[in-house]
Protein backbone atom coordinates (compact mmCIF):
# COMPACT_ATOMS: atom_id res chain seq x y z
CA UNK A 1 0.00 0.00 0.00
CA UNK A 2 1.15 3.48 -0.68
CA UNK A 3 0.52 4.56 2.83
CA UNK A 4 -2.53 6.52 1.84
CA UNK A 5 -6.12 5.60 2.39
CA UNK A 6 -8.83 7.26 0.38
CA UNK A 7 -11.52 8.46 2.71
CA UNK A 8 -13.55 11.52 3.34
CA UNK A 9 -11.93 14.10 5.55
CA UNK A 10 -8.34 15.22 5.48
CA UNK A 11 -7.17 17.11 2.43
CA UNK A 12 -7.39 16.59 -1.34
CA UNK A 13 -4.80 14.81 -3.40
CA UNK A 14 -4.08 15.57 -7.05
CA UNK A 15 -7.08 13.50 -8.20
CA UNK A 16 -9.32 15.61 -6.07
CA UNK A 17 -9.94 12.81 -3.61
CA UNK A 18 -9.56 13.31 0.03
CA UNK A 19 -6.70 11.54 1.73
CA UNK A 20 -5.53 11.00 5.22
CA UNK A 21 -1.90 10.00 5.30
CA UNK A 22 -1.35 6.83 7.22
CA UNK A 23 1.74 5.06 8.32
CA UNK A 24 2.33 1.38 8.45
CA UNK A 25 3.61 0.00 11.64
CA UNK A 26 6.42 -2.45 11.59
CA UNK A 27 5.36 -6.05 11.67
CA UNK A 28 4.45 -7.43 15.06
CA UNK A 29 4.22 -4.04 16.65
CA UNK A 30 0.97 -3.30 18.37
CA UNK A 31 -0.30 0.10 19.23
CA UNK A 32 -1.84 0.33 22.68
CA UNK A 33 -3.72 3.33 23.96
CA UNK A 34 -3.32 3.93 27.66
CA UNK A 35 -6.01 6.38 28.64
CA UNK A 36 -7.48 8.87 28.15
CA UNK A 37 -9.91 7.81 30.86
CA UNK A 38 -7.90 8.77 33.84
CA UNK A 39 -4.85 6.57 33.65
CA UNK A 40 -3.53 8.35 36.68
CA UNK A 41 -4.27 11.69 38.15
CA UNK A 42 -6.21 13.18 35.27
CA UNK A 43 -7.14 12.64 31.68
CA UNK A 44 -4.29 12.04 29.32
CA UNK A 45 -3.31 9.35 26.92
CA UNK A 46 -0.08 7.58 26.30
CA UNK A 47 0.12 5.86 22.97
CA UNK A 48 2.63 3.07 23.21
CA UNK A 49 3.81 0.67 20.56
CA UNK A 50 4.77 -2.67 21.90
CA UNK A 51 6.80 -5.45 20.45
CA UNK A 52 5.65 -8.42 22.44
CA UNK A 53 5.69 -6.98 25.92
CA UNK A 54 8.38 -4.39 25.36
CA UNK A 55 7.56 -0.78 24.63
CA UNK A 56 9.38 0.38 21.52
CA UNK A 57 7.82 3.80 21.17
CA UNK A 58 5.75 6.02 23.40
CA UNK A 59 3.87 9.20 22.68
CA UNK A 60 2.31 11.24 25.43
CA UNK A 61 -0.93 12.61 24.03
CA UNK A 62 -1.97 15.60 26.03
CA UNK A 63 -4.76 18.15 25.86
CA UNK A 64 -7.75 16.34 27.29
CA UNK A 65 -8.20 18.77 30.14
CA UNK A 66 -7.33 21.96 28.35
CA UNK A 67 -9.37 24.77 29.83
CA UNK A 68 -7.88 27.85 28.13
CA UNK A 69 -6.45 29.17 31.34
CA UNK A 70 -4.30 31.69 29.54
CA UNK A 71 -7.18 33.10 27.55
CA UNK A 72 -9.52 33.17 30.53
CA UNK A 73 -6.82 34.98 32.43
CA UNK A 74 -7.10 37.84 29.99
CA UNK A 75 -10.72 38.69 30.57
CA UNK A 76 -11.28 38.92 34.28
CA UNK A 77 -9.19 41.61 35.78
CA UNK A 78 -6.10 41.17 37.87
CA UNK A 79 -7.27 39.57 41.04
CA UNK A 80 -9.95 37.21 39.78
CA UNK A 81 -7.56 34.94 37.89
CA UNK A 82 -6.09 33.81 41.21
CA UNK A 83 -8.94 31.39 42.02
CA UNK A 84 -8.90 30.39 38.37
CA UNK A 85 -5.20 29.51 38.14
CA UNK A 86 -5.54 27.53 41.33
CA UNK A 87 -7.57 25.04 39.40
CA UNK A 88 -4.58 24.01 37.37
CA UNK A 89 -3.19 22.04 40.30
CA UNK A 90 -5.82 22.15 42.91
CA UNK A 91 -3.82 20.42 45.62
CA UNK A 92 -0.87 22.72 45.11
CA UNK A 93 -2.90 25.90 45.09
CA UNK A 94 -0.61 28.35 46.81
CA UNK A 95 2.51 27.28 44.95
CA UNK A 96 0.82 27.56 41.63
CA UNK A 97 -0.71 31.00 42.12
CA UNK A 98 2.08 32.66 44.03
CA UNK A 99 4.30 33.38 40.98
CA UNK A 100 1.36 35.05 39.24
CA UNK A 101 0.71 37.18 42.27
CA UNK A 102 4.38 38.08 42.44
CA UNK A 103 4.43 39.06 38.78
CA UNK A 104 1.42 41.33 39.33
CA UNK A 105 3.10 42.76 42.40
CA UNK A 106 6.15 43.63 40.32
CA UNK A 107 3.96 45.51 37.86
CA UNK A 108 2.03 47.29 40.59
CA UNK A 109 5.16 48.14 42.51
CA UNK A 110 3.92 46.71 45.78
CA UNK A 111 5.63 44.17 47.95
CA UNK A 112 4.31 41.85 50.58
CA UNK A 113 5.50 42.67 54.08
CA UNK A 114 7.84 40.26 55.78
CA UNK A 115 5.15 38.56 57.80
CA UNK A 116 3.06 37.94 54.71
CA UNK A 117 6.09 36.44 53.01
CA UNK A 118 6.54 34.00 55.84
CA UNK A 119 2.85 33.13 55.69
CA UNK A 120 3.11 32.48 51.97
CA UNK A 121 6.07 30.21 52.47
CA UNK A 122 4.17 28.40 55.19
CA UNK A 123 1.24 27.62 52.94
CA UNK A 124 3.52 26.81 50.01
CA UNK A 125 5.30 24.16 52.03
CA UNK A 126 2.06 22.75 53.42
CA UNK A 127 0.89 22.50 49.82
CA UNK A 128 4.13 20.93 48.68
CA UNK A 129 3.80 18.17 51.26
CA UNK A 130 0.17 17.61 50.37
CA UNK A 131 1.03 17.50 46.67
CA UNK A 132 3.80 14.98 47.20
CA UNK A 133 1.58 12.83 49.36
CA UNK A 134 -1.07 12.92 46.69
CA UNK A 135 1.57 11.85 44.20
CA UNK A 136 2.60 9.03 46.49
CA UNK A 137 -0.93 7.85 46.85
CA UNK A 138 -1.40 7.62 43.11
CA UNK A 139 2.00 6.05 42.75
CA UNK A 140 1.20 3.46 45.38
CA UNK A 141 -2.01 2.37 43.78
CA UNK A 142 -0.30 2.25 40.37
CA UNK A 143 2.10 -0.27 41.79
CA UNK A 144 -0.70 -2.25 43.38
CA UNK A 145 0.36 -1.12 46.82
CA UNK A 146 -2.99 0.07 48.06
CA UNK A 147 -1.73 0.49 51.63
CA UNK A 148 0.43 3.34 50.43
CA UNK A 149 -2.56 4.86 48.71
CA UNK A 150 -4.63 4.82 51.88
CA UNK A 151 -1.83 6.03 54.09
CA UNK A 152 -0.70 8.85 51.89
CA UNK A 153 -4.23 10.07 51.24
CA UNK A 154 -4.97 9.86 54.94
CA UNK A 155 -1.86 11.74 55.95
CA UNK A 156 -2.43 14.33 53.29
CA UNK A 157 -5.62 15.11 55.15
CA UNK A 158 -3.52 16.32 58.10
CA UNK A 159 -1.96 18.98 55.93
CA UNK A 160 -5.22 19.86 54.32
CA UNK A 161 -6.54 20.39 57.82
CA UNK A 162 -3.63 22.73 58.52
CA UNK A 163 -4.31 24.66 55.35
CA UNK A 164 -7.99 24.85 56.23
CA UNK A 165 -7.24 26.31 59.66
CA UNK A 166 -4.99 28.86 58.04
CA UNK A 167 -7.03 29.90 55.05
CA UNK A 168 -10.60 28.76 55.60
CA UNK A 169 -10.72 26.40 52.65
CA UNK A 170 -9.47 22.90 52.19
CA UNK A 171 -7.94 23.17 48.75
CA UNK A 172 -8.93 26.34 46.97
CA UNK A 173 -7.24 28.70 49.35
CA UNK A 174 -6.94 31.77 47.06
CA UNK A 175 -4.50 32.83 49.72
CA UNK A 176 -1.94 35.21 48.26
CA UNK A 177 -3.23 38.48 46.85
CA UNK A 178 -1.14 41.23 45.27
CA UNK A 179 0.48 42.98 48.21
CA UNK A 180 0.11 40.31 50.85
CA UNK A 181 -1.98 37.44 52.03
CA UNK A 182 -5.56 37.17 53.21
CA UNK A 183 -5.30 35.67 56.65
CA UNK A 184 -2.91 35.62 59.54
CA UNK A 185 -2.40 32.44 61.54
CA UNK A 186 -5.28 31.65 63.88
CA UNK A 187 -4.92 30.95 67.58
CA UNK A 188 -3.27 27.68 68.35
CA UNK A 189 -2.02 27.18 64.82
CA UNK A 190 1.71 26.92 65.66
CA UNK A 191 1.14 24.05 68.06
CA UNK A 192 -1.09 22.30 65.61
CA UNK A 193 1.54 22.66 62.90
CA UNK A 194 4.24 21.33 65.23
CA UNK A 195 2.14 18.31 66.07
CA UNK A 196 1.56 17.66 62.39
CA UNK A 197 5.29 17.93 61.69
CA UNK A 198 6.15 15.47 64.46
CA UNK A 199 3.49 13.10 63.25
CA UNK A 200 4.64 13.24 59.66
CA UNK A 201 8.26 12.62 60.60
CA UNK A 202 7.25 9.39 62.29
CA UNK A 203 5.10 8.44 59.37
CA UNK A 204 7.91 8.94 56.90
CA UNK A 205 9.87 6.35 58.84
CA UNK A 206 6.98 3.94 58.39
CA UNK A 207 6.64 4.86 54.74
CA UNK A 208 10.27 3.92 54.32
CA UNK A 209 9.68 0.54 55.84
CA UNK A 210 6.50 -0.37 54.08
CA UNK A 211 7.04 1.26 50.73
CA UNK A 212 10.49 2.54 49.89
CA UNK A 213 12.47 -0.32 51.36
CA UNK A 214 9.88 -2.88 50.45
CA UNK A 215 11.77 -5.38 48.27
CA UNK A 216 8.85 -5.64 45.86
CA UNK A 217 8.64 -1.91 45.35
CA UNK A 218 12.39 -1.58 45.13
CA UNK A 219 12.70 -4.15 42.43
CA UNK A 220 9.94 -2.47 40.48
CA UNK A 221 11.59 0.93 40.67
CA UNK A 222 15.31 0.37 40.66
CA UNK A 223 16.89 1.10 37.27
CA UNK A 224 13.44 1.61 35.80
CA UNK A 225 12.70 4.64 33.65
CA UNK A 226 16.19 6.04 33.83
CA UNK A 227 16.54 9.59 32.55
CA UNK A 228 20.24 10.39 32.33
CA UNK A 229 21.35 13.82 33.44
CA UNK A 230 22.20 15.00 29.96
CA UNK A 231 18.86 13.92 28.53
CA UNK A 232 16.99 15.53 31.41
CA UNK A 233 18.78 18.78 30.70
CA UNK A 234 18.12 18.58 26.97
CA UNK A 235 14.44 17.89 27.46
CA UNK A 236 14.12 20.68 29.97
CA UNK A 237 12.66 18.50 32.68
CA UNK A 238 12.08 20.33 35.94
CA UNK A 239 11.35 19.71 39.56
CA UNK A 240 11.91 16.48 41.46
CA UNK A 241 12.28 14.64 38.16
CA UNK A 242 15.28 16.74 37.20
CA UNK A 243 16.69 16.56 40.70
CA UNK A 244 16.36 12.79 40.57
CA UNK A 245 18.65 12.88 37.55
CA UNK A 246 21.35 14.86 39.27
CA UNK A 247 20.44 18.33 38.03
CA UNK A 248 20.93 20.86 40.77
CA UNK A 249 18.05 23.11 39.93
CA UNK A 250 15.44 24.52 42.22
CA UNK A 251 13.99 27.99 41.92
CA UNK A 252 14.07 28.31 45.68
CA UNK A 253 17.86 28.20 45.41
CA UNK A 254 18.79 29.77 42.12
CA UNK A 255 16.43 32.68 42.52
CA UNK A 256 15.12 32.65 46.07
CA UNK A 257 11.75 34.27 46.35
CA UNK A 258 9.80 35.32 49.42
CA UNK A 259 11.92 34.31 52.41
CA UNK A 260 13.42 31.10 51.15
CA UNK A 261 16.93 32.53 51.39
CA UNK A 262 16.51 33.09 55.12
CA UNK A 263 15.48 29.55 55.87
CA UNK A 264 17.65 26.59 56.57
CA UNK A 265 16.84 23.66 54.34
CA UNK A 266 18.35 21.37 51.80
CA UNK A 267 17.28 20.62 48.28
CA UNK A 268 17.88 16.93 47.78
CA UNK A 269 19.50 15.84 44.55
CA UNK A 270 19.97 12.23 43.57
CA UNK A 271 22.12 11.22 40.65
CA UNK A 272 20.70 7.86 39.64
CA UNK A 273 17.88 9.19 37.50
CA UNK A 274 15.64 6.15 37.92
CA UNK A 275 12.15 5.91 39.32
CA UNK A 276 13.47 5.12 42.77
CA UNK A 277 15.66 8.23 42.81
CA UNK A 278 12.70 10.41 41.85
CA UNK A 279 10.69 8.86 44.63
CA UNK A 280 13.46 9.48 47.14
CA UNK A 281 13.69 13.12 46.07
CA UNK A 282 10.05 13.54 47.00
CA UNK A 283 10.43 11.84 50.35
CA UNK A 284 13.43 14.02 51.17
CA UNK A 285 11.51 17.08 50.06
CA UNK A 286 8.70 16.28 52.42
CA UNK A 287 11.26 16.03 55.18
CA UNK A 288 12.77 19.40 54.25
CA UNK A 289 9.35 21.02 53.97
CA UNK A 290 8.62 19.86 57.49
CA UNK A 291 11.79 21.62 58.60
CA UNK A 292 10.72 24.78 56.82
CA UNK A 293 7.28 24.67 58.42
CA UNK A 294 8.89 24.41 61.85
CA UNK A 295 11.12 27.39 61.23
CA UNK A 296 8.38 29.52 59.73
CA UNK A 297 5.92 28.74 62.49
CA UNK A 298 8.56 29.58 65.07
CA UNK A 299 9.18 32.93 63.39
CA UNK A 300 5.50 33.73 63.07
CA UNK A 301 4.95 32.96 66.72
CA UNK A 302 7.89 34.96 68.00
CA UNK A 303 7.46 38.10 65.95
CA UNK A 304 4.72 40.53 66.86
CA UNK A 305 1.79 40.65 64.47
CA UNK A 306 2.03 43.29 61.80
CA UNK A 307 -0.14 44.14 58.83
CA UNK A 308 -0.06 41.34 56.30
CA UNK A 309 -0.64 43.61 53.33
CA UNK A 310 1.63 46.14 51.70
CA UNK A 311 2.02 49.55 53.32
CA UNK A 312 0.41 51.32 50.35
CA UNK A 313 -2.69 49.16 50.71
CA UNK A 314 -2.75 49.28 54.49
CA UNK A 315 -2.66 53.09 54.36
CA UNK A 316 -5.97 53.07 52.52
CA UNK A 317 -7.66 50.79 55.02
CA UNK A 318 -10.60 52.41 56.81
CA UNK A 319 -10.70 51.92 60.59
CA UNK A 320 -13.13 49.00 60.33
CA UNK A 321 -10.71 47.07 58.14
CA UNK A 322 -7.85 47.72 60.51
CA UNK A 323 -9.94 46.50 63.39
CA UNK A 324 -10.82 43.29 61.59
CA UNK A 325 -7.21 42.67 60.69
CA UNK A 326 -6.26 43.09 64.31
CA UNK A 327 -9.07 41.09 65.87
CA UNK A 328 -9.62 38.33 63.32
CA UNK A 329 -6.36 38.41 61.38
CA UNK A 330 -8.32 38.79 58.18
CA UNK A 331 -6.92 41.18 55.60
CA UNK A 332 -9.84 42.75 53.78
CA UNK A 333 -9.73 43.53 50.11
CA UNK A 334 -10.42 47.01 48.94
CA UNK A 335 -13.26 47.61 46.48
CA UNK A 336 -10.96 49.13 43.83
CA UNK A 337 -9.07 45.86 43.60
CA UNK A 338 -11.90 44.32 41.57
CA UNK A 339 -11.40 46.78 38.75
CA UNK A 340 -7.91 48.04 39.37
CA UNK A 341 -5.62 49.08 36.60
CA UNK A 342 -2.06 47.89 36.60
CA UNK A 343 0.70 50.03 35.08
CA UNK A 344 1.85 48.91 31.65
CA UNK A 345 4.81 46.61 31.63
CA UNK A 346 5.99 43.06 31.58
CA UNK A 347 6.88 40.84 34.42
CA UNK A 348 7.99 37.30 34.95
CA UNK A 349 7.04 35.34 38.00
CA UNK A 350 8.67 32.04 38.73
CA UNK A 351 8.38 29.66 41.58
CA UNK A 352 8.96 26.08 42.58
CA UNK A 353 5.79 24.08 42.87
CA UNK A 354 5.60 20.52 44.09
CA UNK A 355 6.23 19.31 40.55
CA UNK A 356 8.84 21.80 39.48
CA UNK A 357 9.31 25.26 38.16
CA UNK A 358 6.34 27.30 37.07
CA UNK A 359 6.72 30.47 35.05
CA UNK A 360 4.20 33.21 34.47
CA UNK A 361 4.81 35.90 31.93
CA UNK A 362 2.38 38.71 32.61
CA UNK A 363 2.02 41.67 30.33
CA UNK A 364 -0.07 44.70 31.07
CA UNK A 365 -1.10 47.43 28.69
CA UNK A 366 -2.20 49.59 31.56
CA UNK A 367 -5.75 48.35 31.45
CA UNK A 368 -8.13 46.54 33.72
CA UNK A 369 -7.24 43.12 32.33
CA UNK A 370 -3.90 41.46 31.76
CA UNK A 371 -2.90 41.84 28.13
CA UNK A 372 -1.30 38.43 28.18
CA UNK A 373 -0.69 35.76 30.77
CA UNK A 374 1.60 33.05 29.56
CA UNK A 375 1.84 30.07 31.85
CA UNK A 376 4.43 27.35 31.64
CA UNK A 377 3.66 24.68 34.15
CA UNK A 378 6.07 22.03 35.35
CA UNK A 379 3.93 19.13 34.16
CA UNK A 380 3.84 20.63 30.68
CA UNK A 381 7.60 20.44 30.65
CA UNK A 382 7.74 16.98 32.16
CA UNK A 383 5.24 15.38 29.77
CA UNK A 384 7.94 14.82 27.16
CA UNK A 385 9.80 12.56 29.57
CA UNK A 386 7.33 9.78 28.80
CA UNK A 387 8.62 9.60 25.26
CA UNK A 388 12.14 8.91 26.40
CA UNK A 389 11.72 7.10 29.68
CA UNK A 390 9.30 4.44 28.51
CA UNK A 391 10.87 2.73 25.49
CA UNK A 392 12.80 -0.38 26.34
CA UNK A 393 10.65 -1.24 29.33
CA UNK A 394 7.93 -3.75 29.67
CA UNK A 395 4.32 -2.63 29.76
CA UNK A 396 4.13 -3.45 33.46
CA UNK A 397 6.75 -0.76 34.07
CA UNK A 398 4.54 1.92 32.59
CA UNK A 399 2.57 2.59 35.78
CA UNK A 400 5.81 2.69 37.75
CA UNK A 401 7.29 5.27 35.42
CA UNK A 402 4.09 7.28 35.13
CA UNK A 403 3.77 7.38 38.89
CA UNK A 404 7.39 8.25 39.46
CA UNK A 405 7.17 11.20 37.06
CA UNK A 406 4.23 12.49 39.11
CA UNK A 407 2.64 13.89 36.00
CA UNK A 408 -0.53 15.88 36.56
CA UNK A 409 -2.56 16.42 33.37
CA UNK A 410 -4.80 19.31 34.49
CA UNK A 411 -1.69 21.28 35.27
CA UNK A 412 0.02 20.43 32.00
CA UNK A 413 -2.95 21.14 29.77
CA UNK A 414 -3.89 24.39 31.55
CA UNK B 1 21.32 30.01 57.26
CA UNK B 2 20.58 29.48 53.65
CA UNK B 3 19.12 26.82 51.45
CA UNK B 4 21.61 24.55 49.83
CA UNK B 5 21.81 21.56 47.57
CA UNK B 6 22.13 18.24 49.31
CA UNK B 7 23.73 15.69 47.02
CA UNK B 8 22.67 12.21 47.95
CA UNK B 9 22.78 8.79 46.48
CA UNK B 10 20.70 5.70 46.83
CA UNK B 11 21.81 2.61 48.63
CA UNK B 12 23.30 0.10 46.30
CA UNK B 13 21.47 -3.00 45.28
CA UNK B 14 21.34 -5.06 48.37
CA UNK B 15 21.98 -8.59 49.40
CA UNK B 16 19.43 -11.27 49.93
CA UNK B 17 19.74 -10.87 53.70
CA UNK B 18 18.79 -7.20 53.41
CA UNK B 19 15.84 -8.17 51.28
CA UNK B 20 14.64 -10.66 53.83
CA UNK B 21 15.11 -8.14 56.61
CA UNK B 22 13.10 -5.45 54.82
CA UNK B 23 10.44 -7.98 54.03
CA UNK B 24 10.19 -8.73 57.73
CA UNK B 25 9.94 -4.99 58.42
CA UNK B 26 7.06 -4.74 56.02
CA UNK B 27 5.31 -7.66 57.64
CA UNK B 28 5.98 -6.32 61.12
CA UNK B 29 4.41 -3.01 60.27
CA UNK B 30 1.50 -4.76 58.63
CA UNK B 31 0.94 -6.83 61.76
CA UNK B 32 1.31 -3.77 63.96
CA UNK B 33 -1.54 -2.02 62.22
CA UNK B 34 -3.55 -5.20 61.93
CA UNK B 35 -3.47 -5.73 65.68
CA UNK B 36 -3.73 -2.08 66.57
CA UNK B 37 -5.53 -0.36 63.73
CA UNK B 38 -5.52 3.36 63.73
CA UNK B 39 -8.65 4.51 62.11
CA UNK B 40 -10.35 7.82 61.99
CA UNK B 41 -13.75 7.37 60.52
CA UNK B 42 -16.18 10.18 60.55
CA UNK B 43 -19.58 8.55 60.70
CA UNK B 44 -21.24 11.22 58.63
CA UNK B 45 -24.03 12.27 59.07
CA UNK B 46 -24.28 10.78 62.56
CA UNK B 47 -21.21 12.82 63.32
CA UNK B 48 -20.25 15.92 61.50
CA UNK B 49 -17.17 18.08 61.75
CA UNK B 50 -17.53 21.35 63.55
CA UNK B 51 -15.43 23.54 61.32
CA UNK B 52 -13.34 26.40 62.57
CA UNK B 53 -14.71 29.91 62.84
CA UNK B 54 -12.67 31.12 59.89
CA UNK B 55 -14.12 28.48 57.58
CA UNK B 56 -15.40 29.83 54.30
CA UNK B 57 -18.84 28.32 54.12
CA UNK B 58 -22.15 29.70 52.91
CA UNK B 59 -22.40 33.45 52.66
CA UNK B 60 -25.14 35.42 54.33
CA UNK B 61 -26.13 39.04 53.87
CA UNK B 62 -26.92 41.41 56.68
CA UNK B 63 -29.14 43.71 54.71
CA UNK B 64 -29.19 46.65 57.06
CA UNK B 65 -25.42 47.00 56.91
CA UNK B 66 -25.35 46.94 53.12
CA UNK B 67 -24.63 50.26 51.45
CA UNK B 68 -25.31 48.99 47.91
CA UNK B 69 -21.80 49.62 46.72
CA UNK B 70 -21.77 46.53 44.44
CA UNK B 71 -18.14 45.78 45.27
CA UNK B 72 -19.07 42.19 46.08
CA UNK B 73 -20.70 41.64 42.71
CA UNK B 74 -17.79 43.24 40.91
CA UNK B 75 -15.09 41.14 42.54
CA UNK B 76 -16.88 37.81 42.27
CA UNK B 77 -14.66 35.68 40.02
CA UNK B 78 -17.44 33.34 38.97
CA UNK B 79 -20.20 35.92 38.59
CA UNK B 80 -22.21 34.20 41.30
CA UNK B 81 -23.17 37.40 42.98
CA UNK B 82 -25.39 39.87 41.20
CA UNK B 83 -27.03 43.11 42.22
CA UNK B 84 -30.80 43.44 42.01
CA UNK B 85 -32.96 46.50 42.41
CA UNK B 86 -35.74 46.49 44.97
CA UNK B 87 -38.25 49.10 46.02
CA UNK B 88 -38.33 49.69 49.72
CA UNK B 89 -39.64 52.36 52.06
CA UNK B 90 -37.24 55.20 52.61
CA UNK B 91 -36.59 55.67 56.34
CA UNK B 92 -36.52 59.44 55.87
CA UNK B 93 -39.66 59.78 53.79
CA UNK B 94 -41.85 56.82 54.76
CA UNK B 95 -44.50 57.77 52.25
CA UNK B 96 -42.14 57.60 49.28
CA UNK B 97 -40.60 54.25 48.39
CA UNK B 98 -37.06 54.33 47.06
CA UNK B 99 -35.05 52.13 44.77
CA UNK B 100 -32.13 50.31 46.29
CA UNK B 101 -29.64 47.71 45.12
CA UNK B 102 -28.80 44.58 47.00
CA UNK B 103 -26.70 41.57 46.13
CA UNK B 104 -28.19 38.14 45.59
CA UNK B 105 -26.24 34.97 45.10
CA UNK B 106 -26.38 31.96 42.86
CA UNK B 107 -24.93 28.98 44.68
CA UNK B 108 -24.68 27.03 41.48
CA UNK B 109 -21.77 29.21 40.57
CA UNK B 110 -20.19 30.22 43.85
CA UNK B 111 -16.76 28.75 44.44
CA UNK B 112 -16.51 29.91 48.06
CA UNK B 113 -13.46 32.00 47.43
CA UNK B 114 -14.61 34.50 50.01
CA UNK B 115 -13.58 37.53 47.99
CA UNK B 116 -17.02 39.07 48.37
CA UNK B 117 -16.89 38.78 52.15
CA UNK B 118 -13.41 40.22 52.25
CA UNK B 119 -14.20 43.09 49.91
CA UNK B 120 -17.42 44.26 51.53
CA UNK B 121 -16.56 47.62 53.10
CA UNK B 122 -19.17 47.36 55.84
CA UNK B 123 -18.92 43.66 56.72
CA UNK B 124 -22.46 43.17 55.50
CA UNK B 125 -21.57 39.67 54.31
CA UNK B 126 -20.32 36.86 56.47
CA UNK B 127 -19.54 33.17 56.18
CA UNK B 128 -21.25 30.51 58.21
CA UNK B 129 -18.95 27.64 59.08
CA UNK B 130 -20.71 24.87 57.23
CA UNK B 131 -21.46 24.12 53.67
CA UNK B 132 -23.01 20.69 53.53
CA UNK B 133 -26.46 21.91 52.61
CA UNK B 134 -28.51 19.93 50.13
CA UNK B 135 -31.03 21.20 47.61
CA UNK B 136 -33.81 19.39 45.89
CA UNK B 137 -33.28 21.14 42.63
CA UNK B 138 -30.99 23.63 41.01
CA UNK B 139 -33.53 26.43 41.09
CA UNK B 140 -33.36 26.52 44.86
CA UNK B 141 -29.74 27.39 44.65
CA UNK B 142 -30.62 30.82 43.33
CA UNK B 143 -31.08 32.73 46.51
CA UNK B 144 -33.38 35.69 46.47
CA UNK B 145 -32.98 38.59 48.80
CA UNK B 146 -35.00 37.03 51.62
CA UNK B 147 -33.20 33.70 51.52
CA UNK B 148 -29.88 35.48 51.36
CA UNK B 149 -30.49 37.04 54.74
CA UNK B 150 -31.23 33.81 56.55
CA UNK B 151 -28.64 31.24 57.41
CA UNK B 152 -29.64 28.03 55.61
CA UNK B 153 -31.00 25.36 57.85
CA UNK B 154 -28.15 23.08 58.84
CA UNK B 155 -30.00 19.79 58.69
CA UNK B 156 -26.94 17.72 59.54
CA UNK B 157 -26.78 19.41 62.91
CA UNK B 158 -30.32 18.31 63.75
CA UNK B 159 -29.42 14.65 63.77
CA UNK B 160 -25.67 14.46 64.02
CA UNK B 161 -23.25 15.05 66.82
CA UNK B 162 -20.58 17.66 66.21
CA UNK B 163 -16.98 16.56 66.49
CA UNK B 164 -13.90 18.65 66.20
CA UNK B 165 -11.13 17.37 63.97
CA UNK B 166 -7.72 17.88 65.51
CA UNK B 167 -4.16 16.95 64.74
CA UNK B 168 -2.54 14.55 67.14
CA UNK B 169 1.17 14.01 67.40
CA UNK B 170 0.93 10.22 67.38
CA UNK B 171 -2.33 9.49 65.68
CA UNK B 172 -2.60 12.10 62.99
CA UNK B 173 -6.14 13.33 62.67
CA UNK B 174 -8.42 12.61 65.58
CA UNK B 175 -12.00 13.52 66.33
CA UNK B 176 -13.01 14.98 69.65
CA UNK B 177 -16.70 15.28 70.50
CA UNK B 178 -17.80 18.84 71.02
CA UNK B 179 -19.64 19.43 74.27
CA UNK B 180 -22.94 21.27 74.35
CA UNK B 181 -22.40 24.86 73.35
CA UNK B 182 -18.69 24.17 72.88
S1 LIG C 1 -17.46 33.46 47.60
FE1 LIG C 1 -16.43 34.04 45.70
S2 LIG C 1 -17.60 33.01 44.10
FE2 LIG C 1 -18.90 33.00 45.93
S3 LIG C 1 -20.16 34.82 45.72
FE3 LIG C 1 -18.36 35.38 46.94
S4 LIG C 1 -16.91 36.22 45.46
FE4 LIG C 1 -18.46 35.06 44.31
S1 LIG D 1 -20.01 44.85 49.11
FE1 LIG D 1 -21.20 44.77 51.00
S2 LIG D 1 -22.08 46.82 51.17
FE2 LIG D 1 -21.38 46.61 49.05
S3 LIG D 1 -23.19 45.87 47.96
FE3 LIG D 1 -22.02 44.05 48.57
S4 LIG D 1 -22.96 43.46 50.52
FE4 LIG D 1 -23.61 45.55 50.12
Amino acid sequence: MSGEVRVYGGWRDDLGLKVIPTRRLARDVYEVFIGPQHPGSGHMRIIIRVDGDVIVEADPDIGYVHRTMEKLGEIRGWIKPIPLFERMAIHDACNITLPYVRAVEKLMGVEAPLRAKYLRVLLCEINRIAAHLYGFAIFGVFLGHSTMYMWAMGDREVFIQLAEELTGARLTHSYPIPGGVRRDIPQGFPDMARRAVKYMRKRLEEYRKIFLDNPVIRSRLEDVGVIPKRLAAELGIVGPNARGSGIQYDVRIIEPYEVYDELDFEVPVYTEGDALARTYVRVEEIRQSLRIIEQVVEWLEKKPREPIVDESIYKKYPPLHKKILESQGRAKLLPWMATMKVPAGRAIGRGETGRGEIIYYVESDGGMNPYRVRIVTPSARNAIAFKYALPGHRVMDLPAIYGSLDYFPPEADR
Amino acid sequence: MAPRIGLKSLEKRRTLIDGVRSNLHVLAIGVKYFVNPRRMTLVYPKEYPRLSEGYRGFIILEKKKCISCAACARICPSAAMKMIRVMEPDPKHPEKPRMKQYPVINYQRCIFCGYCVDVCPTEALYHVNYHDVVYDNLAEMFWDLDTFQKEPEYKTALEGRPVRIMVHEELGLIKVPVGEGG
